[in-house]
Parts: structure tokens; C-alpha cells; sequence
């Protein structure tokens, strides 16, 4: 038996302690979480209803381009994503550029939100904020600019209203859902029981859409992202504030109203309706067809959220002459945040906003 | 010697785990993603989904009911008083919508008038 006080015996507990401390961190990192600042650019209220709050961003100077840049977020994630972190915020970028931001935030819905769906948000909600836009900056068009699912309201808004938008800018937007990918599967009308699931819950609880995204990669996401973790805290350079940053916005998951998830796991995922010419939103045909102003759709290389195919369906479609698509090497999130984000995605949409404002 | 035999990392643990991790990650993945992405378990994940939700419904059936006997508001209750609150607030964008229109084409016919 080796003795307590033998070398092999020292080293080994050496090991543990050191791995102690190393957990403990780790421990330290996740917990404080939940607190790390995030959506710091100032800002203020410029129109509300309902949940739904529309925020210009602050300019020190005024700004050097006059159409200004209106932000569409999705559904089931926070709004700060694009404002996560002073240095990581694309709208911190774009006031940089000179551009004149807005932004709307959707907030959390309440039991007293299970009948608000998709149509009402497009039809009844964002012909709201944007008139709040123009009227906040003077201008009559503005570029509608929409991520993920935010992406598939702007469109269908910019669809709806081709007056209102200058340009329409996409982020990671699926609107084709033929072929889904994993998402597709797992909502199949056959297997998945969107009507029991929302008539259980009148507000989808956050944690599905989230699991859902979880699973589409499990071991990354639940076993990678800490085992990732613990290697990095060994790096002096690592920045925890930035991880924890990141790690609040992938765990603060948005509740889904009722009738808004049944309408996008129906119309759009399982009979595809936008794509198919077949969408209508208060009697009136949503077409991509009606598109006119010039278009930029930004789709990334490993997006399994938003698969290839499932975006690339606009710049086919619409009736713009000026329609152009960029892939960024990287995936649905890391794509918009983060130091690839600045060195990639920023400064192309900044280049392509300049040019055509 | 060996770095972790210098450094005692040949003893920790989470080193241990993350070689380990390292060398299966891919490996796990992909089987992971072929036995996710077959119908089988879209069936079977539907399935036991239906059944959650079925005791999740009893549960809150039960609770209503119970709320509903001891002459307590129940979640839906209060849920109806906000809904009749956001169609409130709809009506008077719906009024502000309307003034808006008026006084825009208010606007565009008082040149005429003048001239």
C-alpha cells in the first residue's frame, strides 16, 4: 500500500485540490451568471404596447446616415443579444457607424397574451413601431433589419408595407421550411402535439423552444459548454464577464404565447405557407414577391437552427433587383456576437447599409 | 517526465474527463444525432411529450377546480382581466390610428384650399 506521505500520494492530492479550486470557479462563473451586465448601451422608450417596447439608441453625434436602422428580434430569445456587452454589441457598432438605431424588444409574455399570434404582432404591432420610427427620425423609409425569427416578422411586415422599408436586412432568417432539418423532425405534424402542448400551457414555457435548440446538439450544449469551461478558466487571458455574458443570454429563455407558437409550428413549419405563396395575415396575402426594396440575407455556414435551406428562399423570391446573400463562416449565434462577429458580420453589413442608404 | 506528471494534472479529475471528452465528442455526437435523427424517437419524444402534457392538464384541471370550489380567482380569472385590459389598449391605437389618418389627409388637402 503506498504511504500518505509518499510522493504518488502528494501528487494525487495536489490533483484534487487544484481540481476543487478549478470547480469551485466554475461554480462561481455559472452562478454569477445571472447577474452579468448586459444591454448597456443607453437608450430610451419611444413607443410601447402591450410588452412590446421600441428603444432608440443614444447618439453622442449626430448621425451620418439619414435612414435609420430598425431592429426586429425574435420570439423566444432576449432582445440584448445584439447589445450584449460594451465591445460585443452590434447596435454599439452601428451607432459607431453613424446610423440611427431602434430597436424592438418584444418582453415577456403573460397568461393574458395565449391569443396573440404572429399575425397580430406583424399586422398589428410593428405598423405601430415603425410609424413611431419614422416619426422619432423624421424619416419616412427605414431598413428593417431581423434576426431569426425577428427575421420572419420583418419580412412578412416588409411584405405587407413595401413603403415603409428602405432595405430589409436578414440575420439567420428561416422562412422555407421544406427542408427544416432537426427542428423539422422534432415538429412534425405527425408526432408533435402542438394543440395538447398549447392548450396545456396558454404561454409556452421558455424551456421548449430552449431544450429544443439544446438538443439539436446535445453534447456541445450540455456537456461541451462546461468541460469547455473548466479548460478556460485555466487561461489567464480567458474573460469570464464576456462567457457569463453569453451563458445568461442561452439560459434566459422567453415564454411563447400560446397562439403565436401554434401559428409559427402550423402555418410556417409544417405546411410552410410563406414560402408556399400560401400565408395571410388579416385577409391580406403575405408574398415575398412584394419585397421591392434592395435586400441583404446573411445565413451561416453551421446553423443548425436555421439551416442553409431554409433561408436562402428570399433573394430567389422577392422582387427586388438588388438581392444579394452572404455566408458567414461560423453558426446561428456565434455568426452575430462575439470577435468573429466583429471582424465578419458587423463591418459587411455596415459596408452594404452605407451603400445603400 | 511527462508535463502532467510535472504538473499533477495527471491526477485531476476534470483533466482526466476532458481527454476523454476530446477523444468521444465527435464520436458521441453523431451517434446522438442518428439516433435523434430518426422517426423513431420523433415518435417516441412525441409520445412521451403527450404524456407529460396530459398529467401537466390534470394537475392544473384539479387546481382550477379546487380554486373554483374554496371562491378564489383562479389563473384564468386574472389572465381574462389582462386580456380585457391589451384589447383596451387595441382600441385606443385602433382611435389614435384613425386621428392619425384624418390628420394626414387633413395635411395633404389644406394646399389645395389655399390656392
Amino acid at each position: 500500500m503506498t504511504s500518505p506521505m509518499s510522493p504518488a500520494w502528494t501528487d494525487a492530492a495536489a490533483g484534487v485540490w487544484s481540481s476543487n479550486d478549478r470547480a469551485l470557479e466554475m461554480a462561481r462563473a455559472i452562478l454569477g451568471s445571472v447577474d452579468a451586465p448586459v444591454g448597456m448601451t443607453p437608450k430610451d422608450l419611444v413607443w410601447r404596447k402591450n410588452k412590446a417596447r421600441l428603444y432608440r439608441y443614444r447618439r453622442t453625434a449626430p448621425a451620418v446616415h439619414r435612414t435609420p436602422v430598425f431592429l426586429v428580434l425574435p420570439l423566444i430569445n432576449r432582445a440584448y443579444i445584439l447589445d450584449l456587452r460594451p465591445g460585443a454589441s452590434f447596435v454599439e457598432f452601428l451607432l459607431g457607424e453613424g446610423f440611427d438605431v431602434f430597436l424592438i424588444d418584444w418582453g415577456t409574455p403573460g397568461d393574458e397574451d395565449r391569443a396573440l399570434d404572429v399575425t397580430t404582432l406583424v399586422t398589428r404591432y410593428l405598423p405601430r413601431a415603425a410609424r413611431a420610427v419614422q416619426q422619432a427620425s423624421g424619416e419616412d423609409r427605414m431598413t428593417v433589419l431581423g434576426y431569426c425569427i425577428g427575421g420572419v416578422l420583418a419580412t412578412c411586415f416588409t411584405a405587407l408595407h413595401p413603403e415603409l422599408a428602405r432595405n430589409l436586412v436578414l440575420l439567420t432568417a428561416p422562412l422555407d421550411f421544406a427542408e427544416a432539418g432537426q427542428f423539422g423532425q422534432m415538429t412534425a405534424r405527425d408526432t408533435f402535439p402542438v394543440e395538447r402542448l398549447t392548450d396545456t400551457f396558454p404561454i409556452v414555457p421558455g424551456q421548449v423552444p430552449d431544450i429544443g435548440s439544446k438538443l439539436l446538439n446535445p453534447i456541445a450544449n450540455y456537456v461541451g459548454t462546461y468541460t469547455r469551461l473548466w479548460e478556460r478558466l485555466g487561461d489567464p487571458t480567458f474573460d469570464v464577464g464576456a462567457w457569463q455574458a453569453m451563458y445568461r443570454w442561452v439560459n434566459d429563455s422567453v415564454p411563447f404565447a400560446g397562439a403565436a407558437f401554434r401559428q409559427w409550428i402550423v402555418e410556417f413549419y409544417q405546411e410552410n405557407r410563406l414560402a408556399r405563396d400560401m400565408l395571410e395575415m388579416d385577409g391580406r396575402p403575405v408574398r415575398m414577391s412584394a419585397i421591392h426594396c434592395p435586400v441583404l440575407n446573411i445565413a451561416a455556414s453551421r446553423d443548425q437552427i436555421a439551416p442553409r435551406a431554409t433561408t436562402s428562399v428570399v433573394t430567389k423570391r422577392v422582387a427586388s433587383s438588388d438581392a444579394s446573400e452572404i455566408v458567414i463562416e461560423g453558426g446561428h449565434v456565434g455568426i452575430v456576437v462575439g470577435r468573429s462577429a466583429s471582424q465578419n458580420l458587423w463591418p459587411r453589413v455596415g459596408a452594404w447599409l452605407a451603400d445603400h442608404d | 517526465m511527462t508535463k502532467s506528471e510535472e504538473t499533477g494534472t495527471g491526477n485531476d479529475p476534470f483533466e482526466i474527463w476532458r481527454q476523454m471528452y476530446d477523444a468521444n465528442e465527435r464520436a458521441w455526437t453523431a451517434a446522438l444525432e442518428q439516433a435523434m435523427g430518426s422517426r423513431e424517437f420523433g415518435e417516441s419524444s412525441g409520445k412521451l411529450l403527450e404524456t407529460l402534457l396530459a398529467a401537466q392538464k390534470s394537475v392544473r384541471d384539479n387546481m382550477r377546480t379546487y380554486l373554483e370550489t374554496m371562491n378564489v380567482p383562479t389563473r384564468e380569472d386574472i389572465a381574462r382581466l389582462g386580456e380585457l385590459v391589451v384589447g383596451l389598449e387595441e382600441k385606443v391605437d385602433q382611435v389614435i390610428d384613425r386621428l392619425d389618418a384624418i390628420e394626414t389627409a387633413g395635411r395633404t388637402k389644406s394646399p389645395k384650399r389655399g390656392q
